[in-house]
């Protein structure tokens, strides 16, 4: 096992993302009602994540998604293991990977194009060109019309669009999302899902999104990662092979979309602390459950 | 017949005023109060129109102006980067510190006036200081807290671009924390307002405030209500303005009102950019160099007139000199 | 928790330790900032004289008969204008603006020329300043009642006053309370500038009389004095609020309340 000390700054690799062996533990200060102690948020993670692969990370709350994604962010050092980026250990936030947040995180004081030339402002764009990439991924995530806007005057799906725009705009190479549509109504979620894909396919972003809905991670990934909580430790990688492109009602409605989202649900549920007996104790649950066959 | 709504409710809410105007010119003229006491508004308006012709008037809130623009100043300039500090990076500090900030702000600005008096003497770092020190504190703490309320999560997005640490001051927090740190500043400004004009009728040659003081130790009665009723629109004025521009600034922070009359101050259309923003400092700076102009004119006069005293009275107020200025 | 308070408590005392040693190793002049124990010992010495007792007396009477007058006229002024008569409110509400920048230091030559320059245009000059930030808080207050809670208790079929005592009062009570401590803080501060400009008693006559006879000891004793009742009675509202309106306070609260906002 590597420890601390000795990660290599660099790997040989053709994936896009190396996550080697990350473990974060967390020292939890005393309080009233209980003693310091460890916290372990993720153990001995391991995944990679292809070029221009759309990778969905599921799990419930607590299992230490948005752990990792502040690792791969760069906002957080793993206590151990280390993240790559083509082959690049990441070593602290940069312009290659984009973020998008739950809660938009959209700066109020600037209108909707200078939320999304703030990257560009950082890498020192001229202001002819800032205009001109703006106007471009303004116009890729439908807001047309709304550039001088500001995000108060916009609804919770556009500030959720500006927030892309803004993520896309300085050109990373990899998409991080945390949650970014676990706050929009379930209609406005659909349509902003269909728009991610196309968006996707307009650029061939690599991109890791995190989410807490099966539904959303079957219907958006390649590729499904299941992690589950105390500690958080990567279950599955679960291949989602659906046909692209996806379209929302014909893939919703497909048979295999309902025995993958199953499958996954049955992952989540069994987790591993209490599944040993659990999966002996009903036998009836696996025996009807259609994903045996997948 | 029926009046559209918004002259309707603009009616009503004059009316209060308008009442009061009425009744104020009719009563002494009907002689239910005496008018040697009250005197009517149209005299007190021609009084104010009388001090402006002369150029009176607009002088003493030259020099007013200067003295709370100076103050204000300096304690922005305190305030604003131990705000920042405080509030962003050593808030452990900030937090210990709180008792004794909140200590410190208890203490009457009133009872700091004798103080500066006695430091400074009767000229106008006297009077600067005592604004300093009132509007210190109100900007210190909106900055405090504005700068440590600012939203995390705009934080982390600025960080997760790696944006450097004066990047992040510039971009991300400090326009985040300026619509918090101005209601310190409009507190600030109307304490000032209120300081001032007193201190200047305990002990000044000049202002507003010794310009109303003056008035009443000679029994110009008109003058002393054109000078009040003067200070107070420029007050009521001064804190529109205020209101107005924290409003405007604070448009997308949604239902905030700082303070309970704000409530009816609308969010505008008007949205204050750099240009405003370099012409209301271009009008401060203004204010500084004539007032500062003006000052010194007048403490010369004040100086050459007071001749015969002993001439180093000036600075260390003797008894018989700050009771000269004042009462 | 504990260990904060202690670095809090720890703090003030450094401060006043620096009071104490910086003039003493001649940091500062000890002429213009006495030392801290000093300052103690002239305030021991002046209470045992009595004459400093009787200022106090008089200063703490006038600062809270004027903050009663202004209790007793803001609040129900502010419950009936903003809970009963919103169109009344409308109309006199620039009135009241105005009446509230009108702070009494510029209307003192005036109210002197009606009231003297007795107690009765002290109490006046201090309640007049005091009485808007109650109004306009209670007129918030009741104003930002939850229209939820008022329909659900409605619909319990709660009656009028029922609805008034049970329901708006409580969800008013955090903005009268922290309309009251803004108007306590004036109070002593109007106290200081009345007594200033026109009195032969109270600590804010006595602080000039020191300063004008440069005995610093005194002017630091009675500015001393006068910030302690200050922060006496402003802990004595808070703790009132703490016990009547506990369930509203707001993170930073306590740094928010020190602007004290004019209007």
């Amino acid at each position: 096992m590597a420890g601390v000390v000795d990660v290599p700054q660099q790997i040989q690799t053709d994936a896009k993302i190396v996550v080697k062996a990350i473990t974060s533990v967390f020292h939890l200060k005393k309080t009233r009602t209980e003693p310091a102690r460890e916290f372990i948020a993720l153990k001995e993670i391991n995944l990679e994540v292809k070029k221009g692969e759309f990778l969905v990370l599921v799990g419930p709350s607590g299992c230490g998604k948005s752990t990792l994604l502040d690792i791969l962010t760069g906002l957080a050092q793993p206590t151990s293991g280390a993240v790559y980026i083509d082959g690049n250990k990441v070593t602290g936030p940069a312009l290659d990977r984009g973020i998008v947040l739950q809660g938009y995180a959209l700066f109020p004081w600037r209108t909707v194009r200078q939320n999304v030339e703030f990257g560009l402002e950082i890498k020192k764009v001229p202001k002819r060109e800032r205009r001109a990439i703006s106007d471009n991924f303004i116009h890729l995530v439908g807001l047309d019309g709304f550039a001088d806007r500001f995000p108060h005057e916009l609804s919770g799906g556009m500030k959720q669009r500006v927030a892309i725009a803004r993520a896309l705009a300085y050109d990373p190479e990899v998409l991080l999302m945390d949650e970014p549509f676990a706050a929009v109504d379930a209609q406005t979620r659909e349509s902003l899902q269909d728009e991610l894909l196309r968006i996707w396919e307009a650029t061939g972003k690599t991109i890791l999104f995190v989410t807490h809905s099966i539904e959303e991670a079957v219907f958006l990934g390649d590729r499904v990662a299941v992690l589950t909580p105390n500690p958080g430790t990567l279950r599955e990688i679960v291949k989602i092979d659906l046909p692209r492109p996806r379209h929302n009602s014909d893939t919703r409605s497909s048979a295999e979309f309902g025995w993958i989202r199953r499958k996954i649900w049955e992952l989540l549920q069994n987790a591993p602390h209490e599944s040993r007996h659990h999966l002996n104790a009903v036998p009836v649950a696996e025996a009807i459950s259609p994903t045996a066959s997948l | 017949m029926r009046l559209p709504a918004a002259v309707n409710s603009l009616l009503l809410r004059s009316s209060g005023v308008l009442i009061f105007l009425i009744l104020w010119e009719t009563a002494p003229r009907l002689a239910w109060v005496d008018p040697y006491f009250v005197p009517p508004l149209s005299i007190v308006v021609r009084e104010i129109w009388l001090l402006l012709e002369t150029g009176d008037l607009s002088r003493h809130l030259l020099v007013s102006s200067w003295r709370a623009v100076t103050g204000l100043s300096l304690a922005l300039v305190v305030a604003l980067p131990l705000g920042i500090i405080l509030g962003r990076w050593l808030t452990g500090l900030a937090s210990a510190l709180e008792p004794l900030l909140r200590l410190l702000s208890q203490i009457n600005p009133f009872a700091m006036l004798p103080l500066f008096l006695l430091f400074f003497g009767i000229g106008e770092t006297a009077k600067v200081a005592v604004v300093t020190w009132v509007t210190l504190w109100p900007i210190l703490f909106y900055t405090i807290i504005a700068t440590r309320t600012v939203d995390p999560l705009q934080i982390k997005s600025a960080a997760a671009l790696g944006v450097s640490r004066s990047e992040m001051l510039c971009k991300v927090i400090l326009p985040a924390a300026v619509p918090t740190i101005f209601i310190g500043i409009r507190i600030g400004a109307s304490l000032t307002f209120f300081i001032l004009i007193a201190a200047e009728m305990l002990g000044a040659g000049s202002g507003l405030g010794w310009l109303v003081h003056n008035s009443a130790m000679n029994y110009l009665i008109p003058r002393i209500y054109a000078g009040a009723t003067f200070i107070v629109l420029l007050g009521f004025l001064l804190n529109r303005l205020l209101l107005y521009i924290e409003a405007s600034l604070s448009i997308w922070q949604g239902s905030q009102s700082g303070s309970p009359v704000a409530g009816q101050s609308r969010a505008s259309s008007w949205r204050p950019d750099r240009g405003s923003a370099v012409a209301g400092t271009a009008i401060l700076v203004l204010v500084l160099i004539l007032g500062a102009l003006e000052v010194r004119r007048l403490n010369q006069e004040a100086l050459a007139g007071a001749s015969s005293s002993s001439s180093h009275a000036k600075h260390f107020g003797t008894p018989a000199d700050s009771s000269d200025g004042g009462l | 928790m504990e260990n904060g308070a202690l670095r809090k408590a720890g703090v003030i005392l450094l401060f006043l330790a620096l009071w104490e040693l910086a003039p003493l190793t001649g940091l500062v002049d000890p002429l213009f900032i006495p030392r801290f124990s000093g300052v103690l010992i002239t305030i021991r010495d002046l209470y045992q004289t009595g004459e400093f007792l009787q200022h106090t007396r008089i200063s703490l009477l006038r600062a809270f008969s004027g903050l009663a007058v202004a209790v007793v006229i803001g609040l129900p002024l502010g419950l009936i204008l903003g809970g009963w008569f919103p169109r009344i409110q409308q109309a006199t509400e620039p009135l009241m603006e105005l009446c509230a920048v009108a702070n009494p230091v510029i209307l003192a030559h005036i109210i002197i020329f009606f009231l003297g320059i007795g107690e009765t245009a002290k109490t006046f000059i201090i309640a007049w300043l005091c009485v808007w930030p109650i109004t306009f808080s209670t007129i918030t207050g009741i104003r930002s009642a939850d229209d939820s809670l008022l329909k659900a208790a409605r619909s319990l079929g709660l009656g009028r006053w029922q609805l008034f005592r049970l329901v708006v009062l409580p969800s008013a009570a955090p903005s009268i309370f922290t309309g009251l401590r803004l108007s306590a803080g004036y109070a002593f501060i109007m106290l200081i500038a009345a007594e200033m400009m026109g009195a032969g008693s109270g600590l804010g006559w006595f602080i000039v009389q020191s300063q004008e006879s440069y005995h610093v000891l005194r002017l630091f004793a009675g500015a001393t004095v006068i910030t302690f009742l200050g922060l006496l009675t402003d802990v004595s509202i808070r703790l009132l609020q703490n016990r009547f309106a506990f369930w509203n306070s707001e993170p930073g609260e306590s740094f928010h309340l020190q602007g004290r906002g004019i209007v």
